[in-house]
């Protein structure tokens, strides 16, 4: 054993270990979609207001969330069997994202429908929710810049707070765009140089 | 003294592709058979006998299933494993201090 060979094994233990962060954390297409879906889903609300058909809302989002949970659950499988490996930042997540979706389907739709507190509360109640959804995901994967895009969605908060309620969910689309796809698209483009 | 420090380095890790597989294993929950073989760049048979001597020396634990018709065969570190990784990975630290003094 001398110094390179010494060298080259921990190089081979970085490599190794690199590959396999690598291998496991381009996780765009599915970021993508939940973006696009909640895009969707804020669109079909204020069809569905223009139309007055205040009723169908919850329904509306309803349907988008079974839609998305569908779709992780069929991710997460095909993920898994087409890696063959499971990290243990997939499994923090898919606690995270367990968690997370509780959250927001009984502060989105559970307890507004048992008046508990007024629609309008809902968008900022979500952004704080999507804020800590991105700042654990920035922990978990090490990127700062999903930490970031935490703040942008807590500062989005505070920001829907200064316009009337029935504005507020609009404001999810510029988070969406600026605290999401900018920052997913950067990420991508960094891992696909790398 | 170079002899003292290298007979610390555990043989069982000692070799290229048991290394390369316990350091995919140490960042992992779980890998199947081919993916280590994919990301090691090995042969089936070469893999296979690496495997069963990191599992004899009880460093790694293998199960053996089937994905539809296929077998599936995965591997994941035991306790036992994670403590020689960390120690084989000082002994290697130790070698380098040793070199530079």
């Amino acid at each position: 054993m001398n110094e390179v060979e010494t060298k080259q094994e921990l190089q081979l233990i970085r490599e190794m270990i690199e590959r396999t962060r690598q291998a496991t954390t381009r996780a765009w297409n599915y970021l993508f979609f939940w973006g696009i879906l909640i895009i969707l889903a804020i669109a079909g609300m204020y069809i569905l207001v223009f139309v007055k058909k205040y009723h169908w809302i919850w329904v509306n989002w309803l349907a988008f969330v079974v839609i998305g949970i569908a779709y992780s659950i069929f991710y997460v499988q095909k993920q898994e069997q087409g890696q063959g490996v499971r990290t243990y930042a997939q499994i923090n997540v898919a606690h995270l994202s367990i968690a997370c979706s509780v959250g927001f389907i009984t502060m989105g739709l559970v307890f507004p429908l048992l008046g508990l507190y007024p629609y309008g509360v809902i968008p900022v109640l979500m952004s704080i929710m999507a804020g800590i959804l991105f700042f654990v995901l920035g922990g978990i994967y090490e990127w700062n810049l999903l930490k970031l895009c935490a703040a942008i969605w807590w500062l989005g908060a505070f920001g829907m707070i200064l316009l009337p309620p029935e504005y507020r969910s609009l404001v999810f689309i510029p988070l969406i765009i600026v605290g999401y796809f900018v920052p997913g698209f950067i990420l991508r483009s960094k891992y696909q140089k790398s | 003294m170079h002899s003292e420090k290298f007979s610390q380095l555990d043989p069982v890790i000692h070799s290229q592709i048991r290394l390369a597989a316990l350091s995919i294993l140490m960042s992992v929950k779980s890998a199947d058979f081919n993916y280590l073989k994919k990301t090691v760049g090995t042969t089936d048979g070469n893999l296979s006998i690496h495997l069963s001597k990191l599992e004899e020396s009880g460093y790694i634990s293998v199960k053996k299933s089937f994905k539809g018709k296929k077998p599936l065969t995965t591997c994941s570190l035991t306790e036992k494993g994670k403590d020689a990784f960390m120690k084989y990975l000082r002994g290697l630290e130790d070698y380098l201090h040793f070199e530079k003094k």
